[in-house]
């Protein structure tokens, strides 16, 4: 079996839990909290002391800026358990030495539950720290970087911008996350065209296994090697159109080549955004439903005033090892106090096929700060 | 026309005055013209396009030449000068502008840094290395290095 059949819904970084099994007090909950708490205290502390700070820029402390952000979500599934969860807490810290030493890092308290009801075989989220990000970028010219670490594989646009007040819903759909490898651990360039003419290129490659790799519990694969390779062609600030390409092999041997495609286009008080993905699996001896997998979501929001918006996706997802394709609509309405921090109230419905999300509600407050 | 103005009661005829008056003075006011300024140890030879000028505050350009790091400065969110730089300059709308430096700054590229007066403006760009900044032309820009004019 693969690995998405031995663990089928894990929680993934940056995404909204639904079908996590975990192992109760494995990790120091106590500890993590004091963690999250300090976190929270130090930002506060600077945010009084900086006459400048913005909401959303951090703190600059010598050539270090000091950032993060947190996501504080009710669920009310239908068949599950309801929660308050600390969804993520995420601080990063981004240094500018010079031309050769840019060094970024991540670091993330994920899935702790302050509050949960009883449910048959669902375990208490305790949180887990995860390493998301640690590597270095040179600028070799004034468009061309190379970065050296484990970094964030660009596949798709969500995948890179995943922190809660900065992407569109509370509950992600699966296809920006769930059938890839989210990280690359080793080496990747980068081109920008300073004056916006020609297409952002990123290459990247992982020879072997993921540094700092995630648990198989909260993770759906893990990956031995990773190659891949993403355009985008800009045509506004935000607006674009990628393409992706990544080739992977996971601890199972199981060969998977993806092909996917993300735009984002903004007319007026509508914006449209969506993903989608194909992928050819060679099972290497590993069982699945078929060879193939897909995966698309399409997504709309509108700007109803200044602060409130209304937004809705459709996903369809078409799992290796699952008999029909998931369908899920979500509808929803947000309420962003500042663009760094948005409240968010939203419905996920499953329409067909065996699920991917969770039906239910899902309530989430999240700062960038 | 001048007759029928004439006929008009003196009270009347100085109240549209004080209006005409008003608009032409604050005509200059909303196209503000900008000295776009840089710290002295910034090595480029002046003076810069817009679109390279876009490129520091767009985080697409984040060296200079020797390889130290650009550092963009803006003017908080509501002053008349953010507004004359961002529809001159930038030519975007500020939420976007918003949006698009809280993605960047969650993918590595630091956001412009905020000074609060044209006072503080001019004093960050004079005293940071590497700092690219705007101010009114009416403004004296001693101890920086003048890279551009922008209306």
């Amino acid at each position: 079996m693969s690995g998405s059949a031995t663990n089928p819904y894990p929680k993934s970084r940056g995404g909204r839990r639904f079908f996590n099994r975990r192992i109760a007090g494995r990790y120091c909950p106590s500890l993590q909290l004091i963690l999250a708490i300090s976190v929270l205290c130090f930002a506060g502390r600077q945010v009084r002391a900086d006459d400048d700070y913005q909401l959303g820029h951090g703190v600059d402390i010598g050539p270090f800026n000091f950032a993060g952000y947190s996501e504080l979500v009710a669920n009310v599934p239908e068949n599950g358990k309801t929660s308050l969860v600390l969804n993520d807490l995420s601080l990063f810290v981004t240094g500018h030495i010079g031309q050769w030493l840019n060094p970024f890092t991540e670091v993330e308290l994920t899935d702790f539950d302050f509050f949960h009801s009883r449910s048959l075989g669902e375990e208490r989220g305790s949180g887990d720290l995860v390493l998301e990000r640690l590597y270095n970028d040179s600028y070799l010219t004034e468009s061309v970087t190379l970065r050296l670490g484990k970094m964030l594989a660009p596949v798709g646009e969500w995948n890179e911008i995943h922190a809660a007040p900065l992407v569109l819903t509370t509950a992600r759909p699966a296809v920006t996350y769930r059938n890839f490898s989210e990280y690359a651990t080793g080496v990747s360039v980068l081109y920008t065209d300073p004056n916006g003419n020609f297409p952002n290129l990123q290459l990247y490659w992982q020879p072997s296994g993921e540094f700092s790799e995630r648990p198989s519990r909260i993770t759906f694969h893990q990956y031995r090697g990773v190659e891949g390779v993403h355009v985008s062609f800009p045509f506004g600030l935000l607006d674009k159109v990628g393409f992706s390409f990544q080739h992977s092999k996971d601890n199972l041997g199981v060969n998977q080549s993806l092909m996917g495609i993300d735009f984002h286009e903004t007319f007026g008080k509508l914006t449209l955004q969506g993903e989608g993905t194909y992928s050819d699996i060679s099972d290497n001896g590993v069982l699945h439903a078929r060879d193939t997998e897909w995966a698309a979501y399409i997504a709309a929001s509108y700007a109803l005033a200044e602060k409130w918006s209304l937004y809705s996706w459709y996903e369809e997802y078409m799992d290796r090892t699952a008999p029909s394709t998931a369908q899920d609509v979500l509808l929803g309405i947000a309420y962003k106090y500042d663009p760094a921090l948005v409240a968010k109230f939203e419905y996920l419905q499953n329409i067909g096929g065996q699920p991917v999300n969770r039906t239910g509600l899902y309530v989430s407050w999240s700062v960038l700060f | 026309m001048v007759g029928s103005f004439l006929k008009l009661p003196a009270v009347t005829r100085r109240a549209l005055l004080v209006a005409v008056v008003g608009l032409l003075i604050s005509r200059p006011a909303a196209a503000e013209e900008l000295l776009i300024i840089a710290n002295p140890s910034v090595s480029v030879t002046a003076p810069l396009t817009v679109t390279e000028i876009a490129a520091f505050y767009l985080l697409r350009t984040t060296t200079w030449p020797d390889g130290s790091r650009i550092i963009p400065v803006n003017r908080e969110a509501n002053s008349d000068a953010r507004m004359t730089f961002t529809l001159s300059v930038l030519q975007e709308d500020s939420v976007s502008l918003t949006i698009y430096w809280n993605q960047m700054h969650f993918m590595g590229r630091m956001p412009p840094v905020v000074q609060q007066s044209e006072q503080a403006m001019l004093a960050f760009v004079q005293k940071v290395p590497g700092s690219v900044g705007y101010i009114s032309a009416s403004i004296a820009p001693t101890n920086v290095k003048v890279l551009a004019r922008v209306r």
